[in-house]
């Protein structure tokens, strides 16, 4: 009967509805009835009344209570059923094999959730003036109802196929887990953890979870404010926060987005590490980072309070401070003028990088053309013979060099006695003064070389040279200087001629006989005469006696 | 000897007049200074020199007996050459002039190279040996010696050159005829080669002190 009437109430036209009609209200009624008695056993806790009671003199409010009363446990049970036969579809689509069935099913159950669903949502809009809130939440209510219950029936059967592939280290429940919680960070999407919490916690408290829920059904796909505490505090500061950025919009949306990326990220490092303990440890894990979380959660919403122009300001005295504290400080050894070893640490010149004048030309990179352009260098030089060769300077000889005596290492001819006999005769001056060997030779060369000269200084007519004298006995011809002078011999001149005087004195007998004139031979005669009596008296002459004895 | 009379008359006014004339003697001759003694040089003969001497006894006697005047002999039984002063004989110094050219000669010196000594008086002979100057044994003493000689004689040769001197080398010992300071030099050259010197820085010493010499004289 109440089937009957769920779809009659459906075939109707909606311009029915516009007006009241009592028949329409027994349909629903009834409908009401039936799908009250047929979620009943679905539902966790059970409500006080069996069957609904749907009596004509009952109020549509109080119809409405006593739905709300059953509904109000049940829907936050089916939404989580839908959400984990979502997970499950989703795995199950990767899993070949098992989909088939399980759609094939799901599909069944889906039609009729949803007929029921409907039937509920068209039983509360009639009985009452619904907002549209309330439509919304509905039909978000609908949909998540029917993941739950996909995610419940999906739950009943996967737990048949798990068996056959778990063992001691896998556990799909994990890995699902872990596939969840890896889109939610990259989505965005509220984390599964609510499932966990309905897992081992009492449904008292996850009425704030419903409230969380309700909210959210409220907004955009891209949900905030699932944060997933475990603790009742944490969790109202957290809904007090995150309602004052709702309010601001865009800002709170990064933050939380920071936030629960951040909480993700910091979540997701655990699994890696510690995948059996997962289920039991991972609320103390989470107790933990929270706890990290929320410092940092003030110190943001305190940054977040300031505005753009505050942060500047907050950066530079920051920035100040730090320049300020830096000159109090004694500067690094980099900044000191000169540093000696000891005023720096060990081996800091090392790390540091240095930069200095190197006057020292870099050794040159031997490569083959360097080589071979100083084997052609080498040869062109012996070829042209040009060595660079040390010189020695030409000594300026500053004066004569003296001549050294030859020590003579022959056994000398002479013996000792001659020797100084020699000696003494030069002294004496009784010989002439032997000429050595040398000096013959010396003398010799000398004599060539004047006679040389002198031809030398003929030929320019002895303008700067005079004549050399030559200490020689040479036969002076004692010709007229008239004779001399012909073509070439100007070089000779008349003073090497005689001097009157040294062709005749002027004693003795100047005339000649035949100028003699007759005084003169009588005069000559006397002096004769006179003479020879002179030189005659002086000789002793023999006397002769007048015997003649 | 004899003073004049006559100066002696003139200076002395006080003197009294009747005092004897002084007398007059002639020079005493010089076999009278001696006393009317005669006086004899022996020298006797090694073995080495036995034959040179028999060679050069005419160039030995002949200067002796004729310009010296000094009578020699050689005793043959007792290897000695004997000197004798007679009576014409001018000089007591010529007995030893004699007796140390003689000596000389016996020394190893040449004939004409001791008759210097009979001619200069100022020439003397240096003898020393040369474990005098530095103590040397076996090979070492044999290289000294080698070193003082030279190759062929030509560093003694060059020494004897330049100072005027004439060196003898007899196995160890060394004879120096010449004068004092040529002596001297020769000597201090041939010290220096004993202790070790090379030549040529004998030699270069040899030139400066000689040129010295030279220029003094």
């Amino acid at each position: 009967m109440g089937e009957e009437a769920l779809s009659r109430l459906r075939t109707t036209e909606p311009v029915a509805y516009l007006a009241p009609s009592p028949e329409l209200s027994s349909l629903t009624r009834a409908a009401s009835g039936h799908l009250y008695s047929s979620l009943l056993p679905f539902c966790p806790s059970k409500p006080p009344l069996d069957h609904l009671l749907s009596d004509q003199s009952f109020d549509a409010e109080q119809i409405w209570s006593q739905i709300d009363l059953l509904s109000k446990p049940l829907l936050p049970f089916l939404r989580r059923q839908l959400s984990r036969l979502e997970k499950e579809s989703k795995l199950q689509s990767s899993l070949p094999g098992n989909t088939l069935k399980s759609t094939g099913k799901t599909k069944k159950d889906e039609e009729e959730e949803e007929d029921n669903d409907e039937e509920l949502g068209l039983g509360d809009e009639e009985e009452g003036d619904e907002d549209e809130d309330d439509e919304e939440e509905d039909d978000g209510e609908e949909f998540e109802d029917k993941d739950e219950e996909e995610g419940e029936d999906e739950k009943g059967e996967d737990e048949v196929k798990d068996k056959a592939v778990e063992d001691k280290f896998l556990k799909i429940k994990e890995l699902e887990k872990f596939l969840e919680d890896g889109e939610a960070e990259e989505y965005g999407l509220p984390t599964q953890k609510k499932k966990i919490d309905q897992d081992y916690q009492d449904n008292g408290n996850e009425t704030d979870q419903d409230e969380e829920d309700d909210d959210d059904d409220e907004e955009d796909a891209l949900d905030i404010g699932n944060l997933d505490d475990d603790s009742e505090g944490e969790l109202e500061e957290e809904m007090e926060n995150a309602r004052y950025e709702d309010f601001f919009g865009c800002q709170s949306n990064k933050g939380a987005l920071k936030k629960s990326s951040r909480k993700k990220v910091k979540f997701d490092d655990r699994p890696q590490i510690n995948e059996i303990e997962y289920e039991e440890t991972d609320d103390e894990i989470e107790n933990k980072e929270i706890e990290y979380q929320e410092n940092d959660d003030e110190t943001e919403n305190n940054k977040k309070n300031m505005s753009t122009h505050e942060k500047e300001v907050a950066k530079l005295r920051s920035k100040i401070e730090e320049m300020e504290r830096a000159n109090l400080e004694p500067k690094s050894w980099t900044m000191i003028g000169e540093v000696t070893a000891a005023k720096r640490p060990v081996n800091s010149a090392l790390e540091v990088d240095l930069d200095f004048e190197h006057n020292v030309r870099p050794a040159p990179v031997i490569t083959e053309e360097v080589t071979a352009s100083l084997e052609e260098l080498i040869k062109k030089r012996i070829i042209d013979g040009q060595f660079d060769d040390v010189q020695r300077a030409p000594s300026l000889p500053s004066k004569a060099p003296r001549e050294l005596k030859e020590l003579d290492e022959n056994k000398s001819k002479q013996g000792l006695a001659e020797i100084y006999e020699e000696e003494y005769a030069q002294k004496a001056g009784l010989a002439t003064a032997p000429i050595s060997v040398s000096d013959e030779l010396k003398k010799e060369a000398e004599m060539l070389f004047k006679k040389i000269c002198l031809k030398l200084d003929a030929l320019s007519h002895f303008h700067f040279a005079p004549k050399p004298i030559i200490e020689d006995m040479s036969i002076q011809a004692n010709v007229p200087a008239l004779a001399m002078e012909e073509i070439a011999p100007i070089a000779v001149s008349d003073a090497a001629m005689l001097a009157p005087e040294e062709i005749f004195e002027g004693k003795g007998d100047v005339k000649d006989e035949k100028e003699l004139t007759g005084a003169d031979r009588k005069r000559r005669r006397a002096n004769k005469k006179r003479r020879f009596k002179a030189e005659s008296a002086k000789k002793p002459r023999p006397t002769t006696d007048a015997n003649g004895q | 000897m004899e003073l004049p009379s006559s100066s002696a008359m003139e200076t002395d006014a006080n003197v009294p007049p009747a005092a004897p004339p002084k007398p007059l003697f002639q020079a005493l001759k010089p076999h009278e200074m001696s006393d009317g003694k005669v006086q004899f040089r022996k020298i006797p003969v090694p073995s080495h020199r036995f034959a040179p001497l028999k060679r050069n006894w005419m160039e030995i006697y002949t200067p002796i007996y004729e310009q010296m005047k000094v009578d020699i002999r050689m005793n043959l039984k007792a290897r000695r050459v004997e000197l004798k002063t007679r009576q014409d004989t001018p000089d007591v110094s010529h007995l030893q002039k004699c007796a140390d050219f003689v000596h000389a000669f016996m020394l190893g010196f040449d004939l004409c190279d001791a008759l210097a000594l009979l001619r200069l008086d100022d020439l003397y002979v240096d003898s020393f040996e040369i474990k005098d100057v530095k103590t040397l044994r076996g090979e070492h003493l044999s290289r000294a010696i080698g070193r003082l000689s030279g190759k062929g004689g030509k560093t003694k040769f060059a020494i004897e050159n330049s100072t005027r001197t004439r060196i003898v080398i007899a196995d160890t010992k060394i004879h120096i005829l010449g004068s004092f300071v040529n002596i001297k030099v020769a000597r201090d050259s041939l010290c220096s080669l004993i202790l070790g010197s090379p030549a040529g820085k004998v030699y270069s010493k040899l030139r400066a002190v000689s040129a010295r010499i030279a220029e003094r004289f």
